[in-house]
Parts: C-alpha cells; sequence; structure tokens
C-alpha cells in the first residue's frame, strides 16, 4: 500500500503514532532500518494489519453465521423444509358447449358411377377410326352432344342403359333402337312409335339429329350398295334356277310314265316265255303229264322208266330161274350128254346175262328220266326267275324314275326357298339403305348428364376400345371405417368432411355402410364407408379428404367440464370441486355425454354456470402435478 | 450409424461439462445447496439413452394420436424400431461405412426415387423407422390418401420421418404430425435450424478443431469442393435435389432426360464430395476430436 498525504491529513496526533506527519520533521521521516521507509513506518502499516484482521475476523464471523444459519438447522426447521410444499389447485372455467363423439376417418373423393365410354368397331366402316377430337377433363355432356370425333365423325351420347352393341339401321328393333327411339323427342325430334322397328320416320329424325349437330347423316355405303348389286343378282341366278328345277320335275314325270311302260313290256314278255314252256311240258305223254306241274311230269317219267325196268328185271329173273331149272334137270339126268350139260350151263349163264343187261339197261334209263326230270325242272325255275326278274327290272325302273321326280320336285324346291330368301334378302338390304347410325357413333349412358373424368386415349389413337371415363355429377367419398368403429355409423348420419391442409370444408350424410369387412377394395380389416357429399365450395374429386361423423352428440349446449375435474365420492358418487367465493366446495353432478375431454355434468345439487372454476388437479411446487 | 462429421456426431457434452463446472464455481457461495453435477447422454441431442428412449415413445404417441385427428391410422413405432430407422442411415448390409460412402455418398440423390419411403423396396432409412405395420398401412391407401397421409405425417418433407431427423439431429426438417409431436417433445431451440449439439458446438469451438477445420476447407477447395464444415456437404446435396426433384415429388420415371441427366450428374458429385469429406474427417478431424473428447472424458463417447 502505498503512503501519501491523506494518510497525514486524518492522523491522529499522538505522539506515539507511527505515521509520518505532514510538513513534519523530515529526519524523522526516514524508514525504518531494514525496510524502505525506516522504522517509524512500522506503526502505521500494524494498524493496518490489525484493521484487516478485525475485518478478517469480522467477515469470517458473518460468514460463519451464514454457514450456519444455512447449514445448521433445527430438526423441526429441517421437517418443515423437507415438507411437501401446500399444493395449489388448478382451476379450469366450466364451459358451456355442444359435446360430440366423433368417429375419424379418411377418404378419397370421386364422381359417382364412373363409367368407361367405349366404341365397338362398326361392320358399316372398314375399320377403326382414328381419334381426331377429345373432350376436356370435366366436361359436361348432355344427351345428343358430340363426345369426340374419330376419323371426321361424331359420336353421340345418348341416355340408355343398354350399350351400343350393333348399327342402327333401318327395319331394325330391339332394345338399343328403342332408345334411340327415345332419345330423339327427348332432342326435340319425333321419331314414331318407340317400340316399332327403326322406320323412315326415325331415318328422317336421324339426319334432322346429325344436321342440327353440322354432321352429314350416315347414309348406305359403298359395300351397302354392292352387296344389293350381289343380292339382285343372286336373286336372278335364283330365279332361274328354279324355273330350271321345275322342268326338271316334269322331266321326270314322263320318265316315270316310260318306265312303268317299259316294266310292263318286260314282265309280259317273261310271262309270254313261261306260258310257252307250260305248253310244252302240257305236250308230255299222259302218264307222265300227271299231277300238276312240270315237276310232277318229271317225277312220273322217272317212275315209268323204274316201273320198265323192274319189268325188264322180272323178265330176266324169269328167265334165270327157268335156265337154271332147265340145268338142273340136265344136271340131274344121267342121261344127259355132256354137250347137253354145258349147253345148260351155257344157257343159264346167258340168262344171268341177259338178267344183268336188263337190269342195267333198266337202271340206265331211270338215270336218264331222272336228267330229263332235273333239266327240265331247271328250265322252268329259269323261265320264272326270268319272269320274275323282268318284272323286278320294270318296278326298279319305275320306281327310278319315281326317285328321280323326287329328286326334281326337290330341287325345284330349294330353288324357290332360295329364290323367295334372296327376294326378301334383297328387299331387306334395299330398306337398309337409308339413313343410319354406326355403332361407333352413338355411345348410350343410363344417365346424363355425365362429367369427363378421365380420357386414356389421345388424339390420333386408334378409336376402339375404352377412350374415356365419364361419371355422374355427385360427389362421393370413399372411406373405411375399423371394424369397431363401423357399427357405431348408420346410414344417414352427417358427416363433417374437410381437409385442413388444402382449406377444405364440406358436409356430407352417410350413403353406405358395408355389412362385411373387405368389400370395395378395402383391406380385410377395415368395413367401407361411402359418404355423399351434400354442399362442397370446391369441387372435391380426387381429393383425400378427412370425414367426422359424430356418432353421439347433445343436442344443444350444455355444461361441461374437463373429465379429470370429475371424482367419485365415498358413496360412489360424481361430484365436482367448484371454486365458490375464494373457498373450494364439492358439488355432486350427474355425469352425461363424454367427449374429446370433457364430459356434460348435470348439479344434482346447486348450480354450476359457465365460467366458474372447478379443480381439474393439484399443482405442486416442487414440480409434479397431481390430478 | 451415422455419417456426419465427427466433431458434431461426438456424443459428450464437454462444452456443458467445462461451462457448468466454471459457473457452479463462480456461483458455489451463492447455491451452496444446489450441486448438482450436470449429466450428458451419450445420445442424440445430448440424451441419455433413457431419455431417449422416452422422447421416442412419447413422441410416436403424440404422432398417432395426431394422425388419428387428422383420420390416419398410425402405429405407434417402439423404440427398436425407431432406432433401426436410425441405425439404417448410410448403412447397407454387407457394405462399411467407407464402402456405403464410396458407392452411394451420402445416400440421397444416389438413392432418390421419387417414391413416398413406404413404397420403396430399396434403401430407405424413413421407411425401417416408421415400421412395417404402418407402411402396410399407407399401402392399402388410394393413392390421394397416400399423399394426404403422408403430408399430415411428414409435412412437406416426406423422407424426413421422426428416425431420420433424429438421427441427423435435424428436428427443424420435420413437418405434419411428426413436427407437432416433436414441439412437444423437444425444446424449442432444439427444433431450430441453427440447433448444434452443446457438445459438438464446443468441440467446434476447440482452437484446435477450428484449425483443423480450417485445413478441411482448404483440402476441399483444393478438390474443387467449396465447403467449410463436413456438416454443410449433405444439406447441400438435399438442397440441390430438393431443387431438381421439386422438393422430391417427381418419381424418376416420370423425369425429363434433361431432368435424369442433372440427377446423374448429381449422383456422380455426391459421390465424389461424399468420399472426400469422408477422407478429411479421418484424416483431420477425427485425431482432433478424439485428442479434445479424451481431455474432456475418460474415454471417448460413443
Amino acid at each position: 500500500m502505498k503512503d501519501d498525504g491523506l494518510h497525514a491529513v486524518d492522523r491522529p496526533s499522538d505522539e506515539h503514532t507511527d505515521l509520518p506527519v505532514r510538513g513534519g520533521d523530515r529526519s524523522e521521516l526516514r524508514p525504518p532500518l531494514g525496510t524502505p521507509g525506516g522504522r517509524r513506518s512500522y506503526a502505521p502499516g500494524r494498524r493496518i494489519r490489525l484493521l484487516y484482521a478485525l475485518l478478517l475476523i469480522v467477515a469470517a464471523a458473518a460468514g460463519g453465521a451464514w454457514f450456519a444459519g444455512t447449514y445448521i438447522r433445527s430438526p423441526a426447521e429441517m421437517a418443515a423444509r423437507v415438507a411437501p410444499p401446500p399444493p395449489s389447485p388448478i382451476l379450469v372455467a366450466v364451459e358451456k358447449k355442444v359435446l360430440s363423439a366423433d368417429v375419424v376417418t379418411r377418404g378419397t373423393a370421386r364422381y359417382g358411377l364412373p363409367q368407361p365410354i367405349s366404341l365397338a368397331p362398326s361392320p358399316l366402316k372398314a375399320g377403326a377410326g382414328v381419334v381426331t377430337t377429345l373432350p376436356l377433363r370435366n366436361t359436361q355432356l348432355h344427351e345428343g352432344d358430340v363426345v369426340l370425333t374419330a376419323s371426321g365423325r361424331p359420336v353421340f351420347i345418348l341416355q340408355g342403359k343398354t350399350p351400343a352393341y350393333r348399327d342402327l339401321v333401318p327395319e331394325l328393333a330391339g332394345e338399343d333402337v328403342r332408345q334411340l327411339k327415345q332419345a330423339l323427342p327427348r332432342l326435340g325430334l319425333p321419331s314414331g312409335d318407340a317400340d316399332a322397328p327403326f322406320d323412315q320416320k326415325t331415318s328422317e329424325a336421324v339426319s334432322t339429329w346429325y344436321r342440327s349437330r353440322g354432321w352429314e347423316p350416315f347414309g348406305p355405303t359403298r359395300e351397302q350398295l354392292a352387296a344389293v348389286r350381289a343380292l339382285e343378282r343372286d336373286w336372278t341366278d335364283a330365279e332361274k334356277a328354279k324355273a330350271a328345277a321345275a322342268a326338271s320335275v316334269d322331266t321326270a314325270r314322263v320318265a316315270i310314265d316310260a318306265a312303268r311302260a317299259a316294266a310292263a313290256h318286260a314282265i309280259k314278255s317273261a310271262a309270254t316265255d313261261n306260258a310257252a314252256r307250260d305248253a310244252a311240258l302240257r305236250r308230255l305223254p299222259a302218264g307222265s303229264r300227271q299231277g300238276t306241274g312240270a315237276g310232277n311230269a318229271s317225277a312220273l317219267m322217272v317212275e315209268n322208266e323204274r316201273a320198265k325196268a323192274r319189268l325188264a328185271n322180272s323178265a330176266a329173273d324169269a328167265e334165270l330161274s327157268a335156265q337154271i331149272a332147265a340145268e338142273a334137270q340136265v344136271a340131274l339126268d344121267p342121261r344127259q350128254t355132256e354137250t347137253a350139260r354145258q349147253a345148260a350151263n351155257a344157257r343159264l349163264e346167258m340168262a344171268r346175262a341177259a338178267q344183268e343187261k336188263t337190269r342195267l339197261e333198266g337202271e340206265m334209263a331211270v338215270q336218264a328220266a331222272e336228267r330229263d326230270a332235273a333239266l327240265v325242272a331247271r328250265r322252268t325255275e329259269v323261265s320264272r326267275a326270268a319272269e320274275l326278274s323282268a318284272r323286278l327290272e320294270g318296278n326298279r325302273a319305275v320306281r327310278a324314275a319315281l326317285d328321280a321326280q323326287g329328286l326334281a320336285q326337290l330341287d325345284l324346291k330349294i330353288a324357290t326357298q332360295r329364290a323367295d330368301q334372296l327376294a326378301a334378302d334383297l328387299a331387306a338390304a334395299k330398306g337398309k339403305l337409308g339413313v343410319q347410325v354406326p355403332v361407333d357413333e352413338v355411345v348410350f349412358v343410363p344417365s346424363l348428364p355425365v362429367r369427363v373424368e378421365e380420357i386414356t386415349s389421345a388424339i390420333g389413337h386408334p378409336a376402339s376400345g375404352t377412350l374415356l371415363t365419364v361419371t355422374d355429377n355427385q360427389l362421393s367419398v370413399d372411406a373405411a371405417l375399423p371394424l369397431e368403429a363401423a357399427p357405431l355409423v348408420k346410414a344417414g348420419m352427417p358427416v363433417t368432411i374437410d381437409e385442413q391442409a388444402l382449406a377444405i370444408k364440406a358436409t356430407g350424410v352417410v350413403e353406405t355402410v358395408a355389412t362385411t369387412p373387405g368389400t370395395h377394395g378395402v383391406d380385410g380389416f377395415h368395413m367401407y364407408l361411402g359418404v355423399r357429399v351434400e354442399s362442397t365450395p370446391v369441387p372435391l374429386a380426387g381429393f383425400s379428404v378427412r370425414l367426422t361423423i359424430p356418432i353421439r352428440s347433445t343436442s344443444g349446449p350444455v355444461i361441461a367440464v374437463p373429465v379429470s375435474a370429475l371424482s367419485l365420492a365415498t358413496d360412489g358418487s360424481s361430484r365436482v370441486q367448484v371454486m365458490q367465493n375464494g373457498a373450494l366446495e364439492y358439488l355432486d353432478v350427474r355425469p352425461g355425454l363424454s367427449a374429446k375431454g370433457f364430459v356434460q355434468v348435470t348439479p344434482v345439487t346447486g348450480q354450476l354456470l359457465p365460467g366458474q372454476q372447478v379443480v381439474v388437479g393439484y399443482n405442486n411446487p416442487g414440480g409434479r402435478e397431481t390430478q | 450409424m451415422s455419417f456426419r462429421h465427427p466433431v458434431k456426431d461426438g456424443k459428450a457434452c464437454a462444452f456443458q461439462v467445462r461451462g457448468a463446472a466454471s459457473i457452479m464455481i463462480l456461483l458455489a457461495p451463492i447455491s451452496a445447496g444446489a450441486q448438482t453435477t450436470p449429466s450428458f447422454g451419450a445420445e442424440e441431442f445430448g440424451m441419455t439413452r433413457r431419455e431417449l428412449v422416452q422422447a421416442i415413445e412419447h413422441g410416436e404417441e403424440l404422432i398417432a394420436k395426431c394422425m388419428q385427428e387428422q383420420g390416419f391410422e398410425y402405429i405407434p413405432a417402439d423404440y427398436n424400431r425407431v432406432h433401426a430407422g436410425m441405425k439404417a442411415d448410410k448403412a447397407m448390409p454387407g457394405l462399411s461405412e467407407e464402402e456405403f460412402i464410396s458407392k452411394y455418398g451420402f445416400g440421397v440423390a444416389t438413392m432418390y426415387t421419387g417414391q413416398p419411403p413406404q413404397l420403396t423396396s430399396g434403401y430407405s432409412p424413413a421407411r425401417v423407422g416408421l415400421g412395417e405395420r404402418n407402411v402396410e398401412i399407407f399401402k392399402s391407401l388410394p393413392t390421394a390418401d397416400q399423399a394426404a397421409y403422408n403430408r399430415a405425417l411428414l409435412g412437406e418433407n416426406p423422407d424426413a420421418t421422426f428416425a431420420v431427423a433424429l438421427e441427423t439431429e435435424n428436428l427443424s426438417i420435420s413437418g405434419g404430425c411428426t413436427r407437432k409431436a416433436i414441439e412437444q417433445v423437444f425444446k424449442p431451440e432444439q427444433i431450430k435450424t441453427s440447433y448444434y449439439n452443446p457438445q459438438n458446438a464446443f468441440i467446434n469451438n476447440d482452437p484446435r478443431m477450428k484449425t483443423a477445420l480450417r485445413k478441411f476447407a482448404a483440402e476441399m477447395k483444393r478438390n474443387g469442393f467449396d465447403y467449410n464444415h463436413p456438416d454443410d456437404v449433405e444439406p447441400d446435396i438435399r438442397t440441390r435435389l430438393a431443387a431438381l426433384t421439386s422438393s422430391g415429388t417427381i418419381p424418376v420415371e416420370k423425369m425429363t432426360p434433361e431432368q435424369r441427366a442433372a440427377l446423374r450428374k448429381l449422383q456422380d458429385y455426391e459421390r465424389r464430395v461424399a468420399a472426400k469429406s469422408f477422407e478429411l474427417q479421418e484424416k483431420l478431424l477425427t485425431p482432433v476430436e478424439e485428442q479434445i473428447q479424451q481431455e474432456l472424458f475418460a474415454r471417448k463417447v460413443q
């Protein structure tokens, strides 16, 4: 510490003081030995140190007191310090509001009844055309509008449940024709009886309709005209064939007569031959003609020969017996000479030979007779067969002529039918040569108007198949509900539709709640939910929107408190703790609907008004909150 | 796994330790009773494992509640699932970190598909962190609902799932219900873009690290890359990719030839810059970081 004049001014005048005196004896101001200031300078330094020591003691005492005050506490103080602070209630104002328990889900908005617009190739045209114009997305299409054009031809849209599947041409009838004839009057074009076929009146209406839209009606094509000409040619040929067939029938009739005459002649000739043969038989001997026919006659001739043979044999046998007897006489007569005996033997032998000869001749005669009889029998059979053959041949010729006549008649019939068919086809073809509506120039949709939802084709692409998709103008939302939430949602429930990110807000109505999971493309853990959009400030189609469905709601604003404000009394009754005039009081209440953290309460005793404070918990200054 | 600069990625909060110790000394006479030693966890945002688990599970519950309010179904992912998503960042089976980086860079432009993470089939930390059940829920939705689902869940950045935001320690990229949940779980300063893990901030402010970072910047510049800090590289790639793909809304198959060429160029750039950045980090920054951590902690913080 530096010594300066200020110290001298404040220095006391005591002679024992160690402080130097300003303006005093300078010799006394020399510093003490061993120190820069001499001996007399020790006195002020000691006093300063003393002062510092005192200050240090005071500071130590203060520190000790502070330490003791901080760390040394009585048990009571310690208990008070560790005791929990008195909790302060957390108060929340009673509200009057509508309570609503909601089911919240998501869905994608779309227009209803999406249906593809497809074109079938028309047989009236060489092939599918090329798309030349297409509508814009969201274009509204009304009845009679041109949806698109293909190869410079229009494609009209009409109302009808049956899709166009064939060309609508004159004289055609059916549901599609009925749809066309019903649509034309709606366009201001009377087309006659809707149930009648496509007629002249329809053609006129179609012509007017096309022309009113700036298009030329579709008349007969070159192919149709060529087909008519071909039909005419065919019909002419058929008529000629019919005349030729008729001539053939007449010719066949003459041929039958000729065949019958030829057959009669042949039969007659054969009969004549038979008669001549019979007559020849009748000229045989009387004995051989006994019987009724040639067979009997032949048998008689054979018997005759056999009888002759037997007779000759008998004579030969008798001769032999006579010779035997004669030989025996000679042999027994000793008087007979040897020569006689030999002569007798020779006669006997001759008799035997004669007998043999007779027998053989008889047999030969019988055999000859039998051969003759057989020959006669065969000739008779041949003759009869010839007659039969002539008869059969005649019949065959007649039948062949009859068959030829039948064929000719059949040819005539076929030719007649063909001619008639061709005449009918020709008439039909000529009838269809009027104005017509090719199948690729009209599409039917069940209801109109519709809007173009999606265009799947492009200009220059083939005009066939699905070209675009249209929908009706009713917005719907396809959504899904968890299985546990689905039973809570019923058809007809109001729905709040919103999307915070897009600032969309709309309303709708539950239209469908599926009864089985996994339908309408949702997975097996969800139920399909269909919502009809009733009012919306912006078109929602394609947006993902939030659907809030109040499944239970109070009929109007009710007294509501946070659920945590409600507690149970020992008797089981519900109560809330209310701040009344600075004090907390319990108030018995009857709880109602609970939603979104609030519960409806109705005071059983006393009164509970909006704005009043109720306790929802207690705040512990130490940190934790308790309820 | 994370491929950020290890300085930022260090898990010990040395700065807090030192700063808090100094403050404690200064304030010791005044607050003799408040002698609690501050503890810093080794996990993201300086959290302990317990704190991280609680933050994740609370955050997931809040996300599910928020999604339910939006009309969507969301199953809260548990810690393991979210942590798997965090670990899936810049990781691929069979590849080391270095191999991944040399092959795919940061996996930003190189892995870009333009599809929502739930619909990707390959590398996607975002998809892993969401969990299979949520992915299946997403896949079952119509296209419009899928877009709304991700808008509700993730906001405008479809890759910024809870797991990705945690892993990158950049909560500011989050949106939608994820952001709402994060706002309720984390402190406001932690959600700011400028937020730095205090430990990393401390290490970055060390003079030795500043010197190393200057060398890093110089080396990068010498190689044709203008980055002062390794943490600047990946965000730059993400920014470039977002500009090229209209914030990731253009699928690759719908890109014009010019856009595809630009994407290929960006992918090449990403691979080169990532490899160089990784190499320089290993060479220049990691030793310094380890030295600082050794001085601050008994062991290197993992």
